[in-house]
């Protein structure tokens, strides 16, 4: 008896709450800009948490908020679970958030959830990796797959003299955005530089230390390596301590996508040649600013650029509010920076 | 001999067969220093694989080892980090290790809960809130600490050194002494042992707070390997060696199993990965071949018992 | 005599309701509740199914890895194999139906134990999974018919909330008032007890492993039309979220002891933590560590409840010195 009542209760529970309030949506959002006098919120999605990259953005994203006097609300997957990120989208939209800026893991699967989201007129500003078009407002562009691919691969031939062999570190073989990121390099390659020849894809699980332990296996393996190119934050160091152990250091070139702070001493003794990112804290603001310019309505369509706070003017094409060039950190100018 | 044995015996042979593939197809696979690396930066697993075959052997698991190399990581760096003294840093690695392992063994032997329940809930907690504190933001560790100071080489050979010791010391406790048999009698039927004046509960505890400390100690030969630590190491360190020790032989009912088996099994997961590497697999096949591996090295213990009709 | 830990866990379950419907913001809405169940639903369907596993005295890792797979196979049939999704679909529970074979094979035909086969089927199928798909080839753009199925509604209910409560209740019926039910409870007690009172012990576990592995499937399917996309690493992970649901559910890890509705209310009660955490102010920017956190505590606490006044009780009789297997 207990059973039945039990079962009864916990299905019925769920169920019936859903029913009972199905009628007509009192939950949803609120539509189009915020009233006068209520606090803007602003939903901000790293694409993991737990990440060097995405903290640096936050505290970009932190400062933005206070400026604006807005509330911050930082999550994302702490799973490698890729429906995790629609499945925050979809309770912030039931929460009543004013505006989504999201780093999409999966284009295509993030994009039916905004395009709910758009439709429950919540502002979608997209920064670090877009989503569809369609399913976002802005794009906070700080560099296209396209830009990356092209600027490691170009980087990786000038350091290699335009021949020789080399190897990529990755995050996994399943993340969205490094496959794309693979396409444009492999593009680029075959394109511009068909003396460079890809020998090699390895998977490091966005660990440091396994990306060390790949690293010293491809320079066993590969005797006449000339570059390894990380494009996860992580493998950088990883692999530039790789190289450095197997005294290979200036014969082997490490570039790759990473954080200046976690690069800092293997670009100054020599190991690692350029990093390449952008101003990950300038990032996190310059989407905060545009999500609340956006929630506010102070930012449309069509808008030619953007004032973004304390940083000044950017300039917008199309629907992308343009950061800047991705940024080269080498030995040089790698003391300017600190995050 | 060998039919006592045939486990571990079967599992050589499938490595034997690898190296002797590995020989004729790449032999530069065996090159004495990036074989010497590998084994360095594999060194640390070994170590975790030694303490969970005990754990095994007393007929518990622990699936938080890996949250906990973390957590001790962390420590370790954060402690190095402040200009405490080096020995400290090795020290509180271990210490905080042993206490995570102390609670495990608390709630597991004292509370008599389920150890694969209480580990799996003390995984996701430390992982969580090393994730909370820290936010993946790696530490940077002074100079003195990467190889303890030594030349690269001989940081090395510290290390390994340090993994075989833990290895040989363990293996002659749990052959030749009678704290190391009794694990064995706990783990085969632990009323019989506490009828025969062993006391389990005590055992049990002991045998988590020992894989604790050993994680802390498998932590810091890990940190001393790079100039920084990064916070989310560790993850799927638990399934890396529970493999380990399950290929090798040690049986997840309890009371059986090897240490030389652990090395074994180590040595044969361990230079798969590289391996395909180096004989130029796709990556993409990993896993798939990983999995057959593991599956096809218990499935001659399978095929034994059947014609045993045990 | 204690309480029942169902009826603890419903309390538990209640309490959060009352305390998030308070605390959090827009928490008892009708959208917010159809997300709570829209997105419990594979990890709730593999908790089902990992429930008689566990019942019986086993356990399946492999279950996530064979979401995994069969999702992609799901997509390759679909996409590459020019199969109407629904004939892609009966398929795909074929695929599922043989991994659980292959598991049930090992397991009962070999006389391994789960743990170990399941641990290498958990790294074969995801591996599967990436070499069919090399790692990058991912399936979109469905048709809206089956990506109805993960986002549509149908009487005002999520549409896979209908399948996930069939399932519900097809497996109460299985495992509470069939035979089936019995045998496996049977054999978690006591295998070789069940064994001599002439059960077909090793038909019966390859019965749970072969349900496992239909029912991963058709998690894959509801998966793959939620999400809209198939990629090889989908399910990642939800072995454990499974576990810890129908370990939380009462059911004793060794087998012998526990129920689906318990089940349920484990998964409801992980299911409402999350959301609830995202839901207050003070919580909602670190809701993924506070929950993971949070259902630690919640699982030691579950089972300590029941430990604690029992060990007092060891310690007046001083019967159970020994501590009880993993």
């Amino acid at each position: 008896m207990f059973r039945f009542f039990a079962l009864f209760v916990c299905l019925g529970l769920v169920l019936l709450t859903g029913c009972s309030k199905s009628g007509p949506d009192t939950g949803a959002a609120p539509s189009g800009g915020t009233p006068a006098g209520k606090r803007l919120t602003i939903a901000f999605m790293p694409k993991s948490k737990g990440n060097g990259y995405f903290v640096s953005c936050k505290q970009g994203a932190d400062q933005a908020a206070k400026d604006l006097g807005a509330e911050l609300i930082f999550d994302g997957p702490v799973s490698p679970d890729p429906a995790k990120q629609n499945e925050i989208i979809e309770n912030w939209i039931t929460l009543g958030v004013d505006v989504i800026a999201v780093a999409c893991e999966n284009k295509d699967g993030i994009s039916t959830a905004l395009k709910r989201a758009k439709d429950k007129g919540i502002k979608i500003v997209t920064f670090d990796s877009d989503a569809e078009p369609a399913a976002r407002d802005f794009f906070v562009n700080q560099a296209t797959p396209e830009g990356i691919g092209n600027a490691l691969m170009d980087e990786a031939a000038r350091l290699c003299g335009g021949t020789g062999e080399f190897a990529i570190i990755t995050a996994s073989l399943t993340a969205q955005n490094m496959i794309e990121w693979q396409k444009f390099i492999e593009a680029r390659r075959m394109a511009k530089h068909p003396g460079m020849k890809m020998v090699a894809l390895r998977p490091c699980d966005d660990l440091k230390d396994k990306a060390q332990a790949e690293a010293t296996t491809l320079l066993g393996a590969y005797p006449d390596l000339k570059l390894l190119m990380n494009i996860c934050s992580p493998a950088v160091p990883g692999a530039a301590e790789a190289v450095k152990q197997a005294g290979k250091a200036g014969k082997v070139k490490v570039i790759g996508l990473g954080l200046p702070n976690e690069n800092r001493r293997y670009l100054k003794d020599g190991t690692t040649d350029t990093v390449i990112l952008w101003k990950t804290v300038d990032l996190g603001y310059l989407t905060v600013q545009a999500a609340a310019a956006l929630a506010k309505g102070e930012l449309k369509a069509g808008a030619t650029s953007f004032k973004g706070g304390k940083l000044g003017e950017f300039r917008i094409v199309g629907d992308n509010i343009l950061l800047g060039e991705p940024f080269k950190f080498t030995k040089e100018n790698i003391d300017q920076f600190d995050f | 001999m060998l039919k006592r044995h045939f486990r571990e015996f079967s599992v050589l042979g499938v490595l034997l067969s690898v190296l002797a593939l590995l020989g004729v197809f790449a032999p530069d696979f065996f090159a004495p220093q990036p074989l010497l690396s590998r084994l360095t930066a594999a060194a640390p697993k070994l170590v975790v694989a030694c303490g969970i075959a005990v754990v095994m052997i007393s007929r518990q698991i622990d699936i938080s080892v890996g949250s906990l190399f973390a957590v001790c990581s962390v420590v370790c760096g954060l402690v190095a980090a402040a200009k405490l003294p080096l020995p400290l840093a090795v020290a509180s690695a271990v210490a905080v290790g042993a206490i995570g392992g102390a609670l495990n063994g608390v709630l597991v032997a004292g509370l008599r809960l389920p150890s694969i329940v209480v580990t799996l809930a003390t995984m996701v907690t430390l992982r969580e809130g090393l994730r909370l504190a820290r936010q993946g933001v790696f530490i940077d560790l002074p100079d003195g600490l990467q190889w303890i100071g030594l030349p690269m080489i001989g940081g090395q050979y510290l290390v390994c050194g340090i993994a075989i010791t833990v290895l040989a010391a363990m293996a002659a406790v749990m052959r030749h002494l009678a704290i190391g048999r009794a694990v064995y009698a706990v783990g085969s039927d632990a009323e019989a042992a506490r009828l025969a004046g062993i006391r389990p509960r005590l055992i049990t505890f002991g045998v988590f707070v020992l894989m604790g400390a050993l994680t802390g100690l498998a932590a810091v030969m890990n940190v001393v390997q790079s100039p920084q630590v990064d916070p989310n190491t560790g993850r799927m360190l638990e399934l890396e060696a529970i493999a380990a020790a399950v290929v090798g032989g040690v049986a997840v009912s309890g009371g059986r199993g090897n240490l030389g088996g652990v090395l074994v099994g180590f040595l044969l997961l361990a230079c798969i990965t590289p391996a395909l590497t180096y004989i130029g697999v796709k990556p993409y096949w990993d896993k798939a071949i990983q999995g057959a591996v593991i599956l096809l090295a218990v499935v001659a213990d399978g095929l034994r018992n059947r014609k045993n009709g045990r | 005599m204690l309480l029942r830990h169902e009826t603890v866990l419903l309390a538990v379950l209640v309490a959060e309701l009352i305390f998030f419907g308070v605390a959090g913001r827009n928490f008892g809405t009708a959208d917010n509740i159809a997300n709570i169940v829209r997105h419990s639903v594979e990890i709730g369907l593999l908790a089902l199914v990992m429930m008689p596993v566990v019942l019986a005295g086993g356990i399946d890792l492999s279950v996530g890895s064979t979401l995994g797979l069969c999702a992609v196979l799901f997509g390759k049939l679909w996409r590459d194999g020019g199969l109407p999704w629904e004939a892609a679909a009966v398929a795909t529970l074929g695929i599922g139906a043989t991994a659980g074979g292959v598991n049930a094979l090992l397991i009962t035909a070999l006389r391994l134990p789960p743990l170990i086969v399941t641990l290498g089927t958990y790294s074969l199928f995801r591996g599967l999974a990436e070499a069919i798909t090399r790692g990058t080839d991912a399936f979109t753009r469905f048709p809206p018919s089956f990506l109805f199925l993960g986002t549509g509604r149908i009487a005002g209910i999520p549409a896979q909330a209908w399948i996930f409560a069939f399932v519900a209740a097809a497996m109460w019926l299985l495992v509470h008032r069939t035979t089936f039910g019995r045998s496996w409870r049977a054999i978690g007690f006591a295998p070789e007890g069940a064994r001599y009172a002439g059960l077909p012990v090793g038909r019966r576990l390859a019965f749970a492993h072969v349900l496992a592995g239909i029912v991963a499937a058709l998690a894959a399917i509801t998966y793959t039309a939620r999400f809209g996309t198939a990629k090889a690493d989908a399910g990642t992970g939800y072995e454990l979220a499974a576990i810890t649901a129908v370990v939380l559910g009462g059911t004793s890890i060794f087998g012998g002891v526990g129920s689906v509705h318990g089940t349920l209310l484990g998964v409801a009660a992980i299911a409402v933590l999350g959301n609830g955490l995202s839901r207050v102010p003070a919580t909602m920017s670190n809701a993924g560590e506070l929950s993971g956190m949070l259902t630690g505590v919640l699982l030691v606490l579950a089972l300590a409840g029941g430990a604690v006044p029992q060990w007092f009780a060891d310690r007046r009789s001083r019967k159970g010195q020994t501590p009880v297997p993993p």
